[in-house]
C-alpha cells in the first residue's frame, strides 16, 4: 500500500471514529440527553407523550427505531452537510458552525504561522549559537512552554487587557466590540477585529512558540553533528548555506510531529477563546456545554476532528515536498 | 505545551544502543544541572501531594466571616437585572491570616492550592500509568510481530493520534456523567486520549532493536518471543518508556486542569462531590470575575503551581532525552570553560578553535630542508577534546610533512587520533575539541583555478582566509562518507553549489557539464546526477564524494579511510581509482587507514600512530618490510595481506589503551612484546634510526639496547640506495 494511501487511510478513519462516537455517545451512555431536554420542556409547561417525541425528532434522537438505522440515518444527514438542530440557538447546526469557524481558522492559521516560523527560526539560531547567552532563552521557553494556554491568557488580560485591571492597552473579550461596530465589509468592524484578535493570537503564539523553539533546536544541535554538515562548511560555502544544510533536514521529525503539536495547539486555543469569549467554535463548545445542547456539542467536536485532520494532511504534503525519500516512497 | 523532546520526536536512534549499557540504564540518569532542577521542582510537589491536606491552615471550604469586610456583587443580580441582590465578600489579599488571600467565599487560597494537588498529581500519575502500559502493549507487539498485526495496531494509534485529544476528552467527559466524582474514571478517560503517542515512538524503536544483534543472537538460540521482549526488548526501551512517562504525566495534568477548568471534572460543591484540584480553582476565579476584580491571588498560584511542575517535569525529560541523545549533551567545553580559555564556544562549526600559545616553529623553507616540494606541514600540533582537568589529550606534539604530489599515510588502531590530527590540520574538528599546540603551514601552489597563492598558516587564519582555501585547495573525504551528503538534495545539486561558490564565472550549464564530468571520472554515470543520496548504493556514494573532492581541482586531499565499509572488491575498485586520479590531477594526498597493507601499495611515505603520538615515520616500503617499532610490527601482522600467501595472524595482544588513563612511560609498554623497565617511565621521542630518513619513538633503538631481530630486517629502502 502505497504511503499516500495509507494516510489518508488513517485520516478517513480517525474522522469515521470521531463521527461514530460523537453519535454512540450520547446513545448508548445512561441519562440520555432527551431526558434533559425533556425535564427542562417540562419546566416551561407540561411536557407529553407527544412533546417527548417532538423533543426527540428536533434533536434526531429517533429512539423508536433499532440503533443501526439510527445510525444510516446520521451518516446520511451527515453527508448532506446535516449536523441536526441546536435547540440552545435554534438553528440548524451546521450554520452556526460556518459562522463559528471563520474566527477559529483565522486565529489558528495567524497565529500558529508566526509561530511555527518564528519557534522554527529562533530554534536553528539558538542551535547554532550554540552556548552563547542565547543559551538562557532555554530556561525561560520551558517555562513559558509549561504555561496552560488559558492561564497565561487570564496573565494577558490581567496586564494587558481592558477588562484586566493594570495596562489596559487591548480589547479583552468578544471577536470585537459588539456595541459600536456592525459587521461587514467596513473599516471600523475590521480594525475592531484585528484589536481584538491581538491578546488571544498573542496567548497562542506565547505558548506554542516554545515548544517549536525548544524541538527545532533540541533536532538541529542533534543535525548539525551529521557529517554532510560538517562538508558543507569543509566544502567552503557560506554559513547561511551551512545552516541551510542542517535546518532543512532538522527540519523533518519537527514537520513530521506537526500532528501532536497542532493537537496541543487546537485543544489550548479552545481555552483560549473561552477565557475571550472569542466567538470561535472553542468558545461555542464551552457554551454548547453548559447549555446542554448535545447536537452542538457533538457537531462542534467532529468539525474540529476535521480541522485537525486537514492541518496534519497540509503537514504531510509539506513532508513529502522536502524530503525527496518520502516523495518516492508516496 | 508542545513537544520538546528529541528523544520522543526523533525517529529510531542511529546510534547503536550497546548491550553493555542495559542493566544500568535505569539508574543512571545522568547527574545534570537539569535534572537536578528538575527534580528541586517536582520534590515540593510529591511531599504536599501526600501532605497537603494535613498540613493546610485551614479547610480548603471553610469560610472565614470574621475577614469578610466589604461586599461584591453577585453577577446577574442586583438593579437592573429584577432579582434581589445578592453579595460575595471581597476577597481579601495575602494577609498574616491568609497567607495567599482568600476566594470570594472567603476560603483560605493556600489551603486550597495545598489541598488540589494530591488530585492533581494522582490524576496525572494514574493516567501515565494506564496511558504508559497501552502504548507498551500497542507499541511494542506492533514493533516486534510485525506483519499483519504491526499493520492493524500501527493503524489504531494513527488513528488515535489524529484525533485531536482534548476535544475529544470533553466530549467522553461530558457524557460520562459520573465522570467528575471519579477521579479514577477521569485518568482513565484521560489515557485513552494520550498513549497513542508514545505507542508510535516505541513501535519505531523496537522496530529497529529487533534486528539488533543480541536480539537476533537471542532468537537464533530459540529463546520465546515473550521471554525476548521482557529480557532483551524491554530493558532497552526504559529510557524512552521513562521519557514518554514524563511526557504524558504533564499531558495528563494539563488535560485534568483544563476539563476541570471547563467544569466537566467535577467541582466540589457539585453533587456528588468532586475532589479540589488546580483546574477547579481556575474555574472558581474565572467564572466570579477574579480577572475583573484583579483578584490574582486567587487563580495565578493554581496556575503557575501547573507551570512549575510542568517545567520540572519537562527539565528531568531533558535529561532523559540528553541521556538517549548524547549530542544534545553540552560535551566538555562548557560556557564557563570556554570563558577560561579565551575562546568562544559556540559557532566552532569549522572554525576548531585553537588556544595557548604556539611557539612559532620556523618552516621547513625557513630551515631551508627539503623547501620546494612540502605542501602541507604539521608541527607540533596537539589537540585536546574538552577544557581543563577531564581534557582528552588526542593528539599530542605530532610533526608531519606532505609533500607536493605525493602520497602520506597514516596508520594506527581505531582511536589512535588519525582523523583529529588530519582534520586538526584543516581546523574542522566540532566541539568539544580545541588545538592546544602547534603550527599548521600551507604552501599554496594552485593547480587550477585562481586560489590564493603563498604560504597559509591554517592556525592563525580567520574564517575567509579559510574559505578561500578549503575546498578549493584542500578538500576531504570523511571517514564516514556515507554520511556525508546531504540526504535531502541531489547529487547534482551537492555539485552545483560548491562550483556557483568557488567557480562563480561558470555558467549553468557548464557546472553540469564538470559535475557530468567528474562522475565519469569516478565511473559513475552522468545521469545519476539527478539521484538523491539514498537512490546510490554505498560504494557509489564514497565514489560520489570523491568526486565532488576532486572538483576543484585541490593541491591537497585528506582521504579518511575513504573505503571503509566497502567489500574488499569495490576497495579496490576505488583505491585504484584513485590511484590513477592521482597520477593524472597531481594532488598530494593524506591518507588515513589502520590497513598498513594497503597503504603500502599507495603511500609514499607512512606515519604510525599510537595513542595520539607518532611513533614510526619512514617510507612506504622500509616501513612494511622492515618495521623498527614494536607496535608497527605488530599492525602489519594482524591484517593478511590482500594477495600473496596468507600468513598465520598474530595481532597485538590487549586493546589500545583509554586516553583518560594513559600509561606512563611509553603508552604501549602494556601490550609490548619487548617492553623493558625504561618504557615505563619515559616517553621515547620520535628520532631517526641509524641516521637513515626513518625515525622511531622506541627505547630499542636508543642506546644500547638489543634490538630483536623481527626489529631488524635489511631496510629495502637502504638496500636500494646501496645497490
Ligand atoms: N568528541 C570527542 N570527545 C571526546 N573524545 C573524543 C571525541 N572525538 C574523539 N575522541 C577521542 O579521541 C581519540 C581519537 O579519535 P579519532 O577519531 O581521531 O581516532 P581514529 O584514529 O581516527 O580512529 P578510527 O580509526 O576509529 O577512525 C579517541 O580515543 C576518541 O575516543
Ligand atoms: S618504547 Fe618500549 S614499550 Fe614502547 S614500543 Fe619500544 S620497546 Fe615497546
Ligand atoms: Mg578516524
Amino acid at each position: 500500500m502505497s504511503a499516500v494511501l495509507r494516510r489518508l487511510l488513517v485520516y478517513f478513519l480517525a474522522a469515521w471514529v470521531a463521527i461514530t462516537v460523537s453519535f454512540l455517545l450520547p446513545r448508548v451512555v445512561p441519562g440520555n440527553p432527551v431526558a434533559g431536554a425533556v425535564a427542562r420542556a417540562s419546566q416551561s409547561g407540561n411536557c407529553n407523550a407527544q412533546c417527548v417525541i417532538a423533543v426527540e425528532e428536533q434533536l434526531g434522537f429517533n429512539v423508536h427505531t433499532s440503533l443501526w438505522d439510527q445510525y444510516v440515518q446520521y451518516m446520511g444527514n451527515l453527508a448532506h452537510g446535516n449536523l441536526g438542530q441546536s435547540w440552545s440557538e435554534n438553528a440548524p447546526v451546521s450554520n452556526l458552525i460556518l459562522s463559528y469557524l471563520p474566527w477559529t481558522l483565522g486565529l489558528l492559521v495567524v497565529s500558529t504561522t508566526i509561530s511555527f516560523f518564528g519557534g522554527t527560526a529562533l530554534g536553528i539560531w539558538m542551535a547554532w549559537r550554540r552556548g552563547s547567552w542565547f543559551e538562557w532563552v532555554l530556561p525561560a521557553a520551558t517555562f513559558f512552554q509549561a504555561l496552560p494556554y488559558f492561564f497565561l491568557a487570564l496573565v494577558l488580560v490581567l496586564i494587558f487587557g481592558q477588562t484586566g485591571t493594570m495596562l489596559k492597552w487591548f480589547p479583552s473579550l468578544f471577536g470585537y466590540d459588539i456595541y459600536v461596530v456592525d459587521p461587514g465589509p467596513n473599516w471600523p468592524y475590521i480594525t475592531s477585529v484585528l484589536s481584538h484578535a491581538i491578546l488571544p493570537a498573542a496567548t497562542v503564539v506565547l505558548s506554542s512558540i516554545a515548544g517549536f523553539i525548544l524541538s527545532m533546536r533540541n533536532q538541529m544541535v542533534t543535525t548539525m553533528d551529521e557529517d554532510f554538515v560538517l562538508v558543507a562548511a569543509a566544502k567552503g560555502l557560506p554559513t547561511r548555506t551551512v545552516i541551510w544544510y542542517a535546518a532543512r533536514n532538522a527540519l523533518l521529525p519537527v514537520v513530521s510531529n506537526f500532528t501532536i503539536a497542532i493537537s496541543l495547539v487546537v485543544a489550548g486555543q479552545i481555552l483560549v477563546e473561552i477565557v475571550f469569549n472569542y466567538p470561535g467554535i472553542g468558545f461555542h463548545l464551552f457554551d454548547a456545554l453548559s447549555k446542554l445542547d448535545y447536537s452542538l456539542v457533538q457537531g462542534i467536536f467532529v468539525v474540529i476532528t476535521l480541522v485537525v485532520l486537514g492541518a496534519n494532511l497540509l503537514a504531510d504534503v509539506a513532508y513529502v515536498l522536502i524530503d525527496p525519500r518520502a516523495r518516492q516512497a508516496a | 505545551m508542545t513537544i520538546d523532546s528529541t528523544a520522543l520526536t526523533q525517529a529510531p536512534l542511529a546510534g547503536p544502543t550497546p548491550k553493555s549499557m542495559l542493566p544500568k540504564v535505569g539508574l543512571r540518569l545522568p547527574r545534570s544541572p537539569k535534572v537536578i532542577a528538575g527534580l528541586a521542582l517536582l520534590a515540593p510537589f510529591a511531599v504536599v501531594a501526600v501532605i497537603g491536606r494535613w498540613i493546610s491552615p485551614y479547610s480548603p471550604n471553610a469560610t472565614d466571616p470574621q475577614h469578610w469586610v466589604q461586599h461584591v456583587l453577585v453577577p446577574g443580580t442586583g438593579p437592573g437585572t429584577g432579582i434581589t441582590a445578592n453579595y460575595y465578600p471581597l476577597p481579601l489579599p495575602p494577609s498574616a491570616e491568609h497567607w495567599l488571600g482568600t476566594t470570594v467565599f472567603a476560603q483560605d487560597v493556600l489551603s486550597q492550592v495545598l489541598t488540589s494537588t494530591q488530585a492533581t498529581l494522582f490524576v496525572g500519575l494514574i493516567a501515565a500509568v494506564i496511558a504508559t502500559v497501552l502504548s507498551i502493549l500497542f507499541g511494542v507487539t506492533a514493533g516486534y510481530f510485525g506483519g499483519n498485526a504491526d499493520e492493524v495496531l500501527s493503524l489504531i494509534s494513527n488513528v488515535f493520534l489524529a484525533i485531536p485529544g482534548l476535544p475529544l476528552l470533553i466530549v467522553l467527559a461530558d457524557y460520562v456523567p459520573s465522570a467528575g466524582s471519579s477521579i479514577l474514571l477521569v485518568a482513565f478517560i484521560i489515557a485513552v486520549t494520550a498513549w497513542a503517542y508514545s505507542s508510535r515512538v516505541l513501535r519505531a524503536q523496537t522496530l529497529s532493536l529487533r534486528n539488533r544483534d543480541f536480539v537476533e543472537a537471542a532468537r537464533v538460540t530459540g529463546e520465546g518471543r515473550f521471554r525476548i521482549i521482557l529480557a532483551e526488548i524491554l530493558p532497552n526501551l526504559v529510557p524512552i518508556v521513562a521519557a514518554s512517562f514524563l511526557f504524558t504525566t504533564l499531558y495528563a495534568i494539563y488535560a485534568y486542569v483544563a476539563i476541570s477548568f471547563l467544569g466537566l471534572g467535577g467541582s466540589p460543591t457539585s453533587s456528588p462531590p468532586g475532589l479540589w484540584n488546580w483546574g477547579e480553582m481556575l474555574r472558581e476565579g474565572f467564572a466570579n470575575n477574579a480577572i475583573r476584580g484583579g483578584w490574582w491571588w486567587w487563580w495565578a498560584p493554581p496556575g503557575l503551581c501547573v507551570a512549575l511542575l510542568g517545567t520540572g517535569l519537562a527539565l528531568v525529560n531533558f535529561g532523559i532525552d540528553e541521556f538517549i541523545n548524547p549530542r544534545l549533551r553540552v560535551a566538555g567545553l562548557t560556557r564557563k570553560a570556554a570563558k577560561k580559555a579565551g575562546i568562544t564556544s559556540h559557532a566552532t562549526l569549522g572554525m576548531t578553535p585553537v588556544v595557548g600559545n604556539r611557539p612559532a616553529v620556523p618552516s621547513l623553507a625557513a630551515r631551508s630542508q627539503n623547501v620546494g616540494d612540502a605542501v602541507l606541514e604539521i608541527h607540533g600540533l596537539s589537540v585536546d577534546y574538552g577544557y581543563g582537568d577531564d581534557a582528552v589529550h588526542a593528539v599530542v606534539d605530532c610533526d608531519l610533512v606532505l609533500r607536493r604530489g605525493r602520497v602520506l599515510g597514516l596508520a594506527g588502531e581505531s582511536g589512535s587520533g588519525k582523523s583529529t590530527l588530519a582534520l586538526a590540520a584543516i581546523r574542522l574538528l566540532r566541539s568539544p575539541a580545541v588545538i592546544t599546540g602547534g603550527q599548521v603551514l600551507f604552501h599554496s601552489k594552485p593547480i587550477g583555478g585562481d586560489g590564493p597563492r603563498g604560504t597559509i598558516d591554517m592556525l592563525a587564519s580567520d574564517k575567509e582566509e579559510l574559505r578561500s582555501v578549503r575546498w578549493s585547495e584542500i578538500s576531504v573525504v570523511l571517514q564516514s562518507s556515507m554520511n556525508a551528503l546531504n540526504p535531502v538534495i541531489t547529487i547534482g545539486a551537492q555539485f552545483d553549489d560548491l562550483l556557483r561558490v568557488h567557480r562563480p564565472k561558470l555558467s549553468r550549464s557548464a557546472r553540469v557539464e564538470r559535475s557530468g564530468e567528474l562522475l565519469d571520472m569516478v565511473g559513475i554515470n552522468a545521469d545519476r546526477l539527478r539521484s538523491y543520496p539514498h537512490e546510490l548504493s554505498g560504494g557509489m556514494r564514497q565514489r560520489a564524494m570523491i568526486a565532488i573532492a576532486l572538483a576543484l581541482e585541490p593541491q591537497v586531499m585528506i582521504l579518511d579511510e575513504p573505503t571503509t565499509a566497502l567489500d574488499v572488491v569495490t576497495q579496490r575498485e576505488i583505491l585504484e581509482e584513485l590511484i590513477g586520479l592521482r597520477d593524472r590531477l597531481g594532488f598530494a594526498a593524506l591518507f588515513i587507514t589502520h590497513d598498513l597493507s594497503l597503504l603500502v601499495e599507495l603511500a609514499d611515505e607512512i606515519a604510525v600512530m599510537y595513542a595520539g603520538r607518532l611513533m614510526e615515520r619512514a617510507p612506504a616500503a622500509s616501513l612494511f618490510n622492515a618495521p623498527r617499532l614494536p607496535y608497527t610490527h605488530g599492525l602489519i601482522h594482524c591484517f593478511p595481506p590482500m594477495h600473496g600467501k596468507r600468513e598465520r595472524m598474530q595481532g597485538i595482544p590487549g586493546s589500545p589503551p583509554d586516553l583518560n588513563d594513559l600509561p606512563k612511560g611509553c603508552a604501549f609498554h602494556p601490550r609490548c612484546a619487548w617492553a623493558m623497565e625504561q618504557c615505563r617511565h619515559d616517553v621515547p621521542q620520535l628520532a631517526p634510526v641509524n641516521g637513515s630518513a626513518r625515525e622511531v619513538a622506541c627505547w630499542l633503538h636508543r642506546g644500547d639496547a638489543k634490538v630483536p631481530a623481527e626489529l631488524a630486517r635489511p631496510d629495502p629502502g637502504v638496500a636500494e640506495v646501496h645497490a
